[in-house]
């Protein structure tokens, strides 16, 4: 219970690897629930998936007619989700790379999306200001909620899969009952900064909130109150995807990507223990491995690279 | 929950029929542990289990060695496999997971209903309980039937237990009994044709009490609550009796042989009527005595607050709930089709009852808004509270300032992995290896058919439409819903403006309210 904190104690990071297989911008980076494969998104409209032991790419996933800006993968590692430009939702299945299902339903550009963990239902959020929930078995929309009065920026279930948190540029952050689509509870709901990300704690008792005032927050969304307060980095213009980083052989993270390049890492309560520097663009999005201390990171326009840091 | 009056608008429990679910002519259904399948026996010898979040099916158990309609279903603890018992006097033990079947066994007469054992997380031993005789305790892997007695003079007074054989029938024709195990399967229950509880040893089949239920009548039904703390029993008598379980829930059989050996009467009847008064309380009896309508399928809800029973009347479908106090709360009604079976799901205010058609209802609680959602700051009062200023409230430059009490120590460590553990199972410490979902496969997209593919049944997934009211379209508060108009979408269909997932038309009329439906707005 102590305030006062030692001084920075993790080990540092260091980059291992810069993959360049992107043409475009690359949107979004994640690894799968166990670890063994990772994602990329891109504007040139593909993913592409890689093995984390040999950091080579696996399979290339091709089909969106538009930029992809989120992906998602189901529990079993098994299928992947990505949210495109072109108004739909892909399920492809990992080991063939094939699309297996398209879903279409949002009105305009969809910017994010999520397996619940027991992988039978996905959300989505998009420019039309919608949440959705889909069946993954049917493909069919099963709610669909209009939860904002701006895009939508990010919708997560949380681990029992019976809340839905979703965030938008409208400025609030709102939390949904995945069961019958109905609104529990308004967490923010100031009309400035948007709110560029919203995501559960892996124990669902707190919410990551990002907002564009270079602001990153942990919310108790029980008590409605921010608990913790993570800042140092830039975030006034894209939704950067922070992440949390549990794994089990060290210390709890909270890693984010930020405007000035860099990707930044705070302990839990809050004081910023590194800095990644390496990329050339803004740092989109980040994704910490499950279980091994490595992080990767997803670079904007200039940069177009994925890289991998993990500890000397 | 111990309200003495019941305000039924208060109570956890469902009111209007959300939605039905089809597929061929189902019988007989079981909720997992969790309540997130549904496992459904059909009349064509196949199990169907339904994703229950999302309403659609999960798995199939089916293979072509049985045909005949199912007669009862029952998941193991953790989910591994489901048993199911047949018209064609069979039992099936199948591998959830794997849809594979397990092991198969036939019987002298059909099972009535069929258990697991619920002490393991991968039993092999069941409890089947055949129309007109006595009950037994079957294992699946190495095919032996012990035959279970029914009452005293089955056994003698401390004759050896009878003998294990294959194929053994035991007892008189025609004595329909109930059977249960309590909930680590230590011992067993079963509810005799003189209205007399037995309360066995599992293992060594030894009678250790005797329970007399008042009147007398046949016991149809025996099943214990999800805690094991209450017992219920249907009987002829058409009354629906609740017993309080006074044995300790782990060491039961321990401390029912303890009791035993330590009571002080020298006959051996007068020692298990002893024993068993030291077991099972008369907690309280429901019967309709106006109506004096038998009751079918009766159980616990998922915390054991509400009884629910159905009507075995034909030609209606009603389902009656009761406070465990007693008072009656609600009766459903539904389509006039007779109910054969009930359950209620394990930790949600939903019931689940199928009717003779073959068709599965969910009942649900009527969907209210939650005003206090609209900020971060509302909050809900039940009654209206007298709002008193502070001192300083109306000051340009208050004093002091409004400090929120919400006993969260801001300085403690944050936690983010930790959860405080289920607190609605109280073993789920034992539930490492528990399967609690079953990963779906999306079935693959039908190539090329873009165009009016809308195929909008009430079967799987309907679409339902929430309106945040603070939405600038909108204009006004609360129920407003807009119209999707755009052609990329297939699955609005148009017109619908459902609020929360609802069956077709032809239930609107057997809804205990009506639904507010909010009427069409076009867009602007």
């Amino acid at each position: 219970m102590s305030t006062t904190q030692p001084p920075a104690a993790i080990r540092p990071y260091r980059l291992r690897k810069t993959l360049s297989s992107h043409a475009l911008a690359v949107s979004c980076v994640k690894f799968s629930n166990d670890g063994s494969l990772f994602a990329s998104a891109s504007l040139d409209q593909t993913l592409i998936v890689y093995s984390t032991q040999t950091l080579a790419q696996i399979s290339h996933l091709i089909g969106h007619s538009d930029g992809v800006s989120d992906l998602s993968w189901s529990s079993d590692s098994t299928y992947i989700c990505s949210a495109s430009d072109d108004r739909t939702l892909r399920i492809w299945l990992v080991r063939t790379g094939e699309c297996v299902k398209v879903l279409r339903g949002h009105t305009d550009r969809v910017f994010c999306v999520n397996f619940n963990t027991q992988s039978n239902l996905l959300v989505s959020g998009g420019f039309d200001d919608t949440v959705r929930v889909w069946d993954v078995k049917t493909g069919k929309a099963v709610h669909v909620i209009r939860a904002h009065t701006m895009p939508v920026t990010s919708a997560n279930f949380n681990r029992d899969g019976n809340l839905i948190v979703s965030g938008s540029h409208d400025g609030s952050c709102k939390v949904w009952d995945a069961d019958t689509g109905a609104w529990v509870k308004t967490l923010i709901d100031v009309t400035v900064p948007g709110v560029s990300f919203a995501k559960f704690s892996p124990n669902g008792k707190f919410i990551l909130v990002a907002t564009l005032d270079d602001n990153l927050k942990l919310w108790n969304h029980a008590a409605g109150k921010s608990m913790r307060s993570y800042t140092g980095h830039t975030n006034r213009v894209y939704c950067i995807t922070p992440t949390f980083s549990v794994s089990s052989d060290s210390e709890k993270l909270i890693v984010s990507g930020s405007e000035d390049k860099c990707v930044y890492l705070w302990n839990l309560q809050g004081k910023m223990l590194q800095k990644l520097e390496g990329h050339t663009d803004t740092v989109i999005s980040v994704a910490c491995h499950p279980t091994v201390n490595m992080i990767i990171s997803a670079g904007l326009e200039k940069d177009k690279t994925v890289r991998v840091w993990v500890q000397q | 929950m111990n309200a003495p009056i019941i305000d039924p608008l208060q109570g956890d429990f469902p009111e209007v029929i959300e939605e039905y679910l089809e597929r061929g002519v189902m019988k007989c259904i079981a909720f997992n542990r969790r309540g997130n399948l549904l496992a459904a026996g059909c009349s064509d010898g196949s199990c169907v289990i339904w994703d229950f979040e999302t309403r659609g099916i999960a798995k199939e158990l089916k293979d072509k060695d049985c045909v005949a309609a199912i007669t009862s279903v029952c998941w193991s603890k953790y989910g591994h496999r489901i048993l199911v018992s047949a018209a064609d006097k069979t039992l099936t033990l199948w591998d959830v997971v794997k849809g594979e079947r397990i092991a198969r066994i036939a019987l002298q007469q059909a099972p009535l209903q069929a258990r697991l054992h619920p002490g393991s997380s991968t039993p092999s031993l069941c409890l089947a309980c055949p129309l007109s005789s006595a009950p037994m305790i079957v294992d699946l892997l190495t095919e032996t039937i012990t035959v279970l007695p029914v009452s005293l003079s089955d056994t003698g007074n401390d004759a050896a237990p009878p003998v294990r054989n294959k194929f053994s029938d035991g007892s008189a024709p025609y004595t329909p009994t109930a059977a249960c195990f309590n909930k680590y399967g230590d011992l067993i229950y079963v509810g005799n044709s003189k209205g007399e509880i037995l309360i066995i040893n599992s293992i060594s089949i030894e009678i250790l009490g005797i329970v007399s239920v008042p009147g007398s009548a046949v016991i149809k039904n025996i099943v214990f609550n999800r805690s094991g703390r209450y017992l219920l029993t249907n009987s002829n008598d058409r009354t629906i009796r609740i017993y309080e379980n006074l044995l300790p829930l782990k060491g039961g059989l321990a401390a029912l042989g303890k009791a035993n050996h330590e009571s002080a009467e020298q006959d051996d009847d007068e020692k298990l009527k002893s024993a068993g008064s030291r077991s099972l309380a008369l907690f309280q009896e429901f019967q309709d005595s106006i109506t004096r309508v038998h009751w079918k399928a009766p159980c616990f809800s998922g915390d054991g607050e509400w009884v629910v029973g159905g009507s075995a009347s034909k030609g209606e479908h009603k389902i009656y709930i009761w406070d465990r106090a007693g008072h009656l709360v609600k009766i459903l009604e539904g389509p006039k089709e007779a109910l054969i079976d009930l359950a209620w799901h394990p930790i949600k205010p939903v019931v689940v009852s199928v009717s003779l058609t073959g068709l599965v209802y969910i009942w649900a609680k009527d969907y209210t808004e939650n005003w206090s959602a609209f900020a971060p700051d509302f909050k809900e009062l039940e009654e209206n509270e007298e709002y008193v200023e502070r001192e300083d409230e109306f000051d340009l430059v208050p004093e002091t300032e409004k400090v929120k009490d919400l006993g969260i120590n801001e300085d403690e460590d944050i936690d983010i992995l930790n959860t405080d553990g289920d607190s609605d199972f109280s073993d789920s410490d034992m539930s490492q290896g528990e399967i609690r979902f079953l990963p779906p496969d999306p079935c693959p997209d039908v190539p090329e058919m873009e165009d009016g593919l809308v195929v909008n049944t009430s079967k799987e997934g309907e679409i339902s439409e929430t309106e945040s009211p603070l939405s600038e379209e909108a204009g006004q508060n609360g129920h407003l819903t807009n119209h999707e108009s755009s052609p990329l979408e297939e699955d609005t269909g148009g017109m619908r403006l459902k609020r929360k997932r609802m069956p077709s038309e032809k239930f609107m009329d057997f809804e205990t309210e009506s639904i507010k439906k909010p009427p069409p707005k076009s867009k602007p």
